[in-house]
């Protein structure tokens, strides 16, 4: 499924306190860990380490 | 004459044929060196660079895929450096074709790259506007490393801990 989001070129780094990495805009994703290659417009990656859907944040950084 | 600008903690690591540059303070913890080639890349070990555990062009690809100056090369013999020509002289933009492919001009347009390095950081090269809180920072032509292990000394950014806490990620 491919959903092309129109968020413009402009591209966001987004530091969450105490929580993810927001990205959004004009990037590319490589996942050089497994392999995988996406241009996602909006993510959120896991900053904690705990997350089990990795690179991705799942919320298991509220569980303390 | 030697130019000299650089900081006490750079230091340089020569064998016969090449000599390997490193700038500690430019290292964003990318990881590329060590994990393409831990017999010369070992940060464990020291000193880290032993540049006659592997052939010049294994050494001389891994360099390029540094994604900072904070490892560079360059020829001993310095009439060989001027005839491979001045891309290979600058040393931060010879890299390794796809590698190139992130660095071509049309700027603006030109998306992020956001990479996940295995079992290491995001780094994050390009265009983009940081922000932080209540703070926005525009970033040109930036490289970011961000960490992922959530054991990093200097958060958000990475710093090498990664490694240290066997991070599986």
């Amino acid at each position: 499924m491919e959903e092309k989001k129109e968020t413009g070129i402009h591209t966001e780094v987004e530091i969450i306190d105490s929580g993810p990495l927001r990205i959004s805009g004009n990037f590319i994703l490589k996942d050089l860990q497994r392999d995988k290659e996406s241009v996602p417009g909006e993510l959120f990656l896991c900053r904690c380490g705990k997350s089990s859907d990795k690179p991705f944040c799942d919320g298991s950084h509220k569980n303390k | 004459m030697k130019e000299d600008r650089s900081s006490s903690n750079d230091r340089k690591y020569s064998n016969n044929a090449i000599t390997v540059y490193w700038k500690p303070d430019a290292c964003v913890h990318a990881s590329y060196c060590y994990r393409e080639l831990i017999e010369v890349f070992d940060p464990g070990r020291r000193p880290w660079v032993d540049l006659n555990a592997a052939t010049n062009d294994l050494i001389i690809a891994t360099v390029d895929m540094c994604p900072t100056e904070a490892l560079t090369w360059k020829w001993n013999d310095e009439k060989k450096n001027k005839t491979v020509g001045a891309e290979h002289t600058n040393h931060v933009k010879f890299r390794r074709p796809e590698l190139m492919e992130e660095e071509k001009p049309a700027v603006n347009e030109h998306p992020v790259s956001v990479k996940i390095m295995r079992d290491g950081p995001v780094v994050i090269k390009g265009n983009f506007t940081l922000i932080s809180g209540s703070s926005r920072k525009e970033v040109t032509e930036g490289i970011l490393s961000i960490c992922r292990c959530g054991e990093s000394y200097h958060k958000p950014f990475c710093d090498g801990r990664h490694r240290k806490t066997g991070f599986n990620g």
